[in-house]
């Protein structure tokens, strides 16, 4: 828990001083009028200013920098010219409906799919599933997304090509919406969940295939149990533990994979918000990016880690 | 008559392809029989009790494996479920546990799972199962990595008993644990298999620890029968060159002399030897025992696979008799004196001056010609009259005399000395130089320089003492009788050449037969004891019976006269008057 703190202040300050500290001191020259980056708008750039405070020391920054932080103040977006923390908030249930949507369908298909195959090694059904799982890991997530939509939204037109529901559209009612919602979410959260199930497939097949010569296997054997019972009771319970381990440790690359996602289907999440405030050289929502991604990755890493201590009775004296 | 309960026939298994773990197993067990099945790390052992559990199955294992009448072998699913755990269960080596899941419902899953208990009723039953096999029940909510190894050896019996199995198979179930811990376990295992009627078979290379739980024992070697029958039999008096080795590397209170350990390397389970899979490590091995393996026969009231139906016997004298004349006076100095000595071991002969030690060490020796009885070495009568010839060198038995002056010509060097064997042998001429070098420096002496060229006169005692068992052994004999062969020799010394002499045994199965009045040296070095008396054997036994429990008068009185140190032990002195003081 401490080091969760710890890390979660180390996250905060780094976004403080990263982008004052980059060559070519970035966020300065939003405020130069020779620099490419430089803000012309005059109310913005008074917001810049006043945001991070260029007039100021360092030190004096970096205080009014974590007092707004904790007051929930991450500065105002240049191009909504609306405080930053109002954009992310837009923007964030759309990535947690989708990574959340992907991730529970990743995890049961690729769990499943990846103890059947570990408890059958090197019969067909495993050979067949290692091979589609690890043609799909090897598939960059963002070509997997452009094929996607080519397919599915251009040529066949089943699912809509982009966005996250039907603008304009005269809302009919929660269900028609929710219905509007998850037509829009089909495509990437598949794509997005393949992605993840191939990850979670190749990690539990090995575990669970690390499993299958232990002397607890052989007992519950030898005990007449059922092969049920020994499949999910006994070896897929361990595998489960060393699976949890690498997963958290994947966090951080399925963030990346949910920004290609979300650009490639131009899904209002925050995803899509990082790369276009990227394109639009937005500090401020960059920053708030940065910030909220790193920490939802620490944030991820800290929740596996607790799960493995309360799965894993050797974690407790 | 019935089938029994067990019995397992002609089993093979074969790992990889090549990996040949068991080849033509075969024995079988009863209701409320007891077996030990012993042996060293690889020769099987786990495999068999897997097997005995239908845990290896064709293509890897073949033959049979019939428990109740029912094949387990090539058996379906069902079959082998409906098994396990209600006839047949076992204590895996090392009490391994599902890591995940607390101690007390791995207990009662057989009696939820077979017994059809309910989740809380199980409960309670393993808690007793717990308390019966001396686990503290709270012990059980815990998860296995919080137990202790004893506590998980406990529990895993527990487990074992839950459905009250007419088959118990214990892995290794002392192994790791403190003797204390151990004896515990073996003997609450020994109460319960009396209360509960359960055939036992006890899996172990802790020869000791089983065979006390065990009636019948069968010793494993490169996954074949080296030997089987009762335990006292098997182990007591092994008949099998390994199954006596194997005894002889065990520190145990039991015996008195110091160990020996089995020479050459377990065998390759992917290169068997050919033959029987012993012969490179036997001492008695013979052209036929690389040739052609043996047939596991009766020999001596238990199974054994040799050809020569287990140890070979180096001497057996019968019932001697010798008398010595003096004028009209007529000594009788044996009387129906009989001895044996098997390959490898060796035999002390005990007892007061007079007493007919020496008599009896130059009849064997073939050095007196006994007057009735007779002396066979090697399956060969030794000839009544005896010449001192050259030929005696280059026999099969050696005696090193009491007496060096005696026994060594003044006319010799020390290098001719030990030499002349090797010269009769017919040995090359560098290899003898170097032999002598060697044979000289085992026993602590200078190989080289001036010392080569000493004359006997020139020489202590202790030198040609040391000089005649250099010599002795030079002619590579396969029967050493030693009298009194260290009397002049300091005690550093004396270790030194009895040290000797116990790798010689290892190296070639030198059969020993060593003469002294000295019960505390000869307790160290010998398997057995003969002790005499005015010509007569007063007593004969184990050298730790014989040594601890004296029983006869003779042997009482050298017990007494042995040494001890009493030093800060107030119990030396009565202990030693008792005859006790083992060690
Ligand atoms: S004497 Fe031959 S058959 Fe007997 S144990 Fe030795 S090698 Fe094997």
């Amino acid at each position: 828990m401490a080091s969760y703190v710890v890390v979660v202040f180390f996250l905060i300050t780094l976004n403080f001083f990263l982008p004052r500290a980059l060559p070519g001191a970035p966020i300065s020259a939003l405020d130069d009028p020779r620099s490419e980056t430089y803000v012309g708008d005059e109310s913005s750039r008074i917001a810049v200013e006043n945001y991070y405070g260029l007039d100021r020391q360092l030190g004096d920054q970096y205080t009014t920098y974590l007092e707004d932080l904790v007051q929930g103040d991450l500065g105002t977006s240049i191009r909504f010219n609306a405080p930053v923390t109002e954009v992310l908030g837009d923007r964030l249930p759309w990535t947690l409906l989708l990574v959340g949507t992907a991730l529970a369908l990743a995890t049961g298909v690729g769990m499943v799919a990846g103890v059947h195959s570990g408890w059958r090694r090197g019969r067909r059904a495993d050979k067949g599933l290692l091979a589609l799982f690890l043609a799909i890991d090897n598939f960059p997530v963002f070509f997997l997304a452009s094929i996607a939509v080519f397919v599915f939204a251009v040529k066949l037109g089943v699912f809509p090509l982009s966005g996250a529901r039907t603008p304009f559209s005269e809302s009919s009612g929660v269900l028609a919406e929710i219905a509007d919602v998850a037509y829009h979410l089909a495509l990437p959260a598949t794509v997005l969940a393949l992605q993840f199930a191939a990850f979670q497939y190749l990690v539990m097949r090995a575990s669970m295939v690390g499993e299958l010569e232990s002397d607890y296997l052989v007992l519950g054997r030898a005990k007449g149990l059922g092969d049920r019972a020994l499949k999910y009771r006994y070896a897929a319970r361990n595998a489960l533990l060393p699976s949890l381990t690498v997963a958290g440790l994947q966090v951080g690359v399925a963030v990346t994979a949910a920004i290609f996602v979300e650009t490639a289907f131009a899904y209002p999440g925050v995803g899509r918000l990082m790369f276009e405030s990227v394109a639009d050289r937005d500090y401020p929502v960059m920053q708030g990016c940065f910030l909220l991604l790193s920490v939802a990755v620490v944030t991820a890493n800290f929740v596996v880690e607790l799960a493995y201590r309360r799965l894993d009775p050797r974690t407790s004296p | 008559m019935t089938a029994p309960l067990l019995e397992v026939s002609d089993l093979s298994v074969r790992f990889g392809g090549d990996v040949d773990a068991l080849r033509g197993v075969g024995f079988a067990l009863d209701r409320e029989e007891s077996l030990a099945v012993v042996g060293e790390s690889g020769a099987g052992k786990s495999t068999l009790a897997h097997c005995i559990v239908g845990l290896i199955q064709p293509p890897e294992a073949a033959g049979s494996v019939r428990l109740n009448g029912e094949e387990l072998i090539g058996a379906s699913a069902a079959t082998l479920r409906s098994v396990r755990w209600r006839l047949v269960a076992i204590a895996l080596q090392g009490a391994p546990f599902n890591p995940v899941v607390p101690v007390i419902d791995q207990v009662a899953e057989p009696l939820r799972e077979h017994g059809g208990l309910s989740s809380s009723r199980a409960r309670r039953r393993a808690d007793d199962l717990a308390r019966e096999s001396l686990l503290d029940p709270a012990l059980l909510r815990r998860f296995p990595h919080q137990l202790a190894g004893g506590e998980r050896r406990k529990a895993t019996l527990a487990m074992a008993l839950a459905l009250d199995p007419a088959v118990v198979i214990l892995d290794e179930p002392a192994a790791g644990l403190d003797p204390a811990t151990g004896r515990e376990l073996l003997d609450r295992v020994h109460e319960l298999r009396r209360a509960r009627g359960f055939s036992l078979i006890a899996i172990s290379h802790d020869l000791p620890a089983v065979a006390r739980l065990c009636e019948r024992t069968i010793v494993l070697y490169a996954g074949e029968v080296a030997e089987a029958g009762p335990t006292e039999h098997v182990i007591g008096r092994p008949a099998h060159p390994y199954t006596w080795a194997l005894v002889n590397s065990y520190p145990v209170t039991s015996t008195t002399k110091d160990l020996r350990p089995i020479r050459g390397e377990p065998p390759d389970p992917r290169a068997v030897p050919s033959g029987c899979p012993f012969h490179p490590r036997c001492t008695q091995s013979e052209t036929i025992c690389r040739d052609r393996h043996p047939p596991l026969e009766r020999s001596g009231g238990r199974l054994v696979a040799c050809h020569f139906g287990g140890l070979k016997v180096l001497l057996s004298a019968t019932l001697v008799h010798k008398a010595f004349h003096s004028g009209s006076r007529r000594l009788d100095a044996l009387q129906a004196v009989s001895l044996t000595v098997r390959e490898g071991e060796s035999v002390g002969v005990v007892g007061p001056s007079g007493s007919g030690k020496t008599t009896l060490a130059r009849v064997i020796a073939g050095d007196l010609s006994p007057d009735r009885g007779e002396v066979i070495l090697e399956g060969e009568r030794l000839a009544r009259s005896w010449r001192r010839d050259a030929r005696a060198l280059s026999r099969r038995v050696q005696l090193v005399r009491q007496d060096p002056w005696d026994a060594l010509s003044p006319r010799l060097t020390v290098a001719e000395l030990v030499r002349e064997p090797l010269d009769i042998a017919g040995a090359g001429d560098q290899q003898r130089r170097s032999a002598v070098r060697a044979r000289l420096e085992s026993v602590g002496l200078p190989g080289y320089g001036t010392f080569l060229e000493a004359r006997v006169h020139e020489l202590s005692g202790g030198q040609l003492q040391r000089i005649a068992l250099a010599r002795a052994i030079a002619a590579r004999p396969k029967l050493l009788v030693a009298d009194e062969p260290t009397s002049m020799l300091d005690a550093s010394e004396q270790a030194r050449l009895l040290v000797v002499l116990r790798e010689l045994q290892v190296e070639m199965g030198l059969g020993l037969v060593l003469v002294s009045h000295d019960l505390a040296l000869v307790r160290k070095v010998t398997d057995r004891i003969v002790v005499l008396d005015a010509g007569r054997v007063a007593e004969e036994g184990s050298s730790a019976a014989v040594s601890g429990r004296p029983r006869s008068l003779a042997a009482r009185r050298l017990m007494e006269a042995a040494r001890a140190f009493a030093v800060g032990d107030e119990r030396g002195a009565s202990e030693r008057a008792s005859g006790g003081g083992t060690n």
